[in-house]
């Protein structure tokens, strides 16, 4: 599996337990391997393979004139990020078996990200020959595939989030011509308090200064309370907020609990297992 | 006293004022920009709304908020239907209602991409042939409405623009997520790279002499770009380059303007950020990044911290006794005069001891806080419910 980083910062390599940051596949755990996008050496890279141009690093006055395309020029820049990741989708071992079962990209900001999955859809309609051409179709083919390629959303269980997964489904169906996945709340408290323990929470306050209690608690039952309502709240809006989403996108929704672990390997196993665990 | 309170007909968690810092709407409140800035997802456009409610309350001034996020978050934010290039005023009547006593103006916008992209090129051309013949170009029109990049180009023009136009006391920018708002730092100069490029030159110069002619040191990358592109694209291109190159003059003069802006006293940047790992460190780059650029941090803004009450060492202990001593429900049940089950005395304390954990983080980063600069900092705590409403708003605007 490939694991591909779009903004580069190094959180999903970390998610994996890695502090892998470069762009050349890096097994970060047993087969899954990590990159991290970088426009310039895609680019690079393109031009070795496609045009059997060689590090172009030695030819400077060339070589800023293709960092420039490949960091500055809106559009080439998109497709850099795009055309890499369909790239490995099409890499082949020698005996034709895929390089990759699977490729999972943590994408740009939803902001962006629809610009990034049609920016092959927008050079289509500029090219109309040349190598680039074919290559823009076939990256556009594969992102509209929906056997192929799937879009899947992600939001904490709060409204603005919410809304805004909503908006994203709606323009990546749209827009970039992407088929939904599934969709992913996050950090939530799947458990509800139940009466028996909002009894108990109740009582402990009221005999709060009872120092036989105290001294058998090891200290005071005050705060109790407010974690237990802070959790009826935060589940109160999960509830809602996975209403919601369910009432708006037409895909399997995944609640991945709330936990107090560092974002690391283990918070990514965590959730791994809470996924499974919900998985159809 | 409870550190959490809870009032009649009210689901907000309200953490303790123990650190009161009114103080940054006191710290803009002389500005004429404030850029708000951080990582996805940190409630950026939440606090850029916010921050103008403040400053129309605090110091009766007319505040443009515009967002230059392509995500439609403002209008959520602030309770509006829908949002669009056309300035919406937030009613006085609506702000008093959500209570906030505003003598001045909220209004808001979302960033036209494709209007600012059109009026840079009007303004910059020699003449208003050139200015067509760039509009009706096909490659400039893919351009200015659908790639990532041009938003940030696009956003520091309008920026400028509104400020030179004086009809707002006060604008408040919500930029996208902090390594786009890099991009959105470094936009005018790179726009003047852009324009005045040795690509455009190549570029231009084919279009004006034919690949035969050009130089021995442009030719490979003619070659290459011509088999890539096609000839008829890439004179397509050449021929719109040619047009965009006489613009270079307007456009180094308006990066040197932006940046003089960028850089004065009437502007200030307010870094947005939770204590979560990811986001904090992206807080920390983008005030390294301020600092390389010499633009004023004037304010920090901490969101959605927990209560303290969350760390009380005497409750975590309770907890813990609660959640691990095999015979505390027998003894609770004997003690309390109601029956407590092992499950449900397990439960109470690992729910404290759940969100304790996070508090403590919260807590520690809370420390590095101060690291990142010598400004005011407010401290958002966390909202159980949702702060899109206006009345969530006005809420955070008084913490401000």
């Amino acid at each position: 599996m490939l694991a591909v980083d779009v903004d580069g910062k190094g959180d999903l390599s970390a998610a994996l337990g890695s502090r892998y940051l470069g762009f050349k596949p890096h097994l970060a755990q047993q087969r899954v391997s990590v990159i991290a996008m970088d426009a310039q050496q895609s680019f690079q890279e393109y031009l070795h393979i496609y045009f059997k141009v060689p590090a172009i690093t030695r030819l400077t006055p060339l070589k800023r004139v293709f960092d420039f395309i490949a960091t500055a020029v809106p559009g080439p820049r998109d497709m850099l990020v795009v055309g890499k990741i369909a790239y490995e989708e099409r890499r082949r071992e020698p005996d034709g078996r895929p390089v990759w079962d699977l490729i999972v990209v943590d994408s740009a900001a939803s902001g962006h990200v629809v610009s990034h999955l049609s920016a092959a859809r927008s050079m289509l309609t500029l090219v109309r020959g040349g190598v680039i051409r074919s290559q823009v179709e076939w990256i556009d083919a594969l992102i509209r595939d929906p056997e192929r390629t799937t879009a899947v959303l992600c939001a904490l269980p709060e409204e603005m989030p919410v809304v805004e997964a909503i908006e994203l489904c709606g323009r990546l169906r749209s827009e970039a011509g992407m088929s939904i996945g599934a969709c992913f709340l996050n950090r939530v408290v799947t458990e509800p308090v139940t009466p028996a323990v909002r009894r108990l929470v109740d009582t402990l306050v009221a005999a709060e200064h009872d120092e036989t209690l105290q001294k058998r608690l090891g200290g005071s039952p005050q705060s109790i309370a407010d974690a237990t309502r802070l959790a009826q709240q935060l589940y109160a809006a999960g509830v809602a907020e996975a209403r919601r989403l369910q009432a708006k996108i037409p895909a399997p929704l995944v609640r991945v609990p709330l936990t107090a672990a560092r974002p690391g390997l283990a918070t990514a196993r965590a959730a791994a297992d809470a996924i499974a665990g919900q998985a159809t | 006293m409870s550190t959490v309170e809870r009032r009649k007909g009210d689901r907000r968690l309200v953490g303790r004022r123990e650190w009161p810092s009114y103080a940054v709407a006191d710290a803009l409140g002389g500005l004429e920009v404030v850029i708000c800035c951080g990582s996805g997802g940190v409630g950026k456009t939440t606090i850029s709304a916010s921050i103008a409610m403040s400053l129309a309350a605090a110091h009766d001034k007319r505040v443009l908020v515009l967002t230059v996020d392509p995500a439609r978050r403002l209008a959520t934010a602030l309770g509006l239907k829908g949002l669009g290039a056309e300035p919406v005023t937030v009613s006085r009547t609506r702000l008093r209602r959500a209570g906030l006593p505003a003598r001045g103006e909220v209004v808001a916008a979302m960033l036209d991409m494709k209007s600012a992209w059109d009026r840079m090129i009007e303004r910059y051309s020699p003449d208003s042939r050139t200015a067509q013949r760039i509009l009706s170009n096909r490659f400039y029109q893919r351009i200015s409405d659908a790639f990532i990049g041009s938003q940030e180009y696009a956003a520091m023009e309008a920026l400028y623009e509104l400020h030179e136009a004086g009809e707002y006391d006060c604008l408040v920018i919500d930029t996208p997520p902090s390594r786009n708002a890099l991009d959105f730092l470094e936009a005018p100069s790179r726009l003047s790279d852009y324009v005045g490029s040795t690509l455009l030159s190549f570029l231009a110069g084919s279009s004006r002499l034919g690949f035969r002619a050009m130089n021995f040191a442009a030719t490979p990358f003619l070659r290459l770009a011509d088999r890539l592109l096609g000839a008829e694209v890439l004179a397509e291109v050449a021929d719109f380059v040619r047009q965009l190159q006489q613009l270079y003059g307007g456009v180094q003069r308006r990066a040197r303007d932006v940046y003089r802006l960028l850089r004065s006293p009437a502007v200030g940047f307010v870094v947005v950020t939770t204590l979560e790992p990811s986001p904090f460190s992206e807080a920390e780059f983008f005030v390294e990044k301020l600092r390389d650029f010499s633009m004023p941090l004037r304010a920090l803004v901490v969101n959605r911290v927990l209560p303290d009450s969350l760390r009380d060492p005497s409750a975590i202990a309770a907890a813990t006794t609660l959640t691990e001593d095999a015979g505390i429900a027998a003894w609770l049940s004997k003690a309390l005069g109601v029956g407590v089950t092992r499950e449900t005395a397990r439960a109470a304390g690992e729910r404290y001891l759940l969100f304790s954990s996070l508090a403590q983080r919260d807590a520690r980063q809370l420390a590095n806080v101060e690291r990142l600069g010598d400004v005011p900092v407010a401290r958002i705590p966390l909202f159980t419910d949702d702060v899109s409403e206006l009345e969530g708003l006005v809420r955070i605007a008084g913490l401000l």
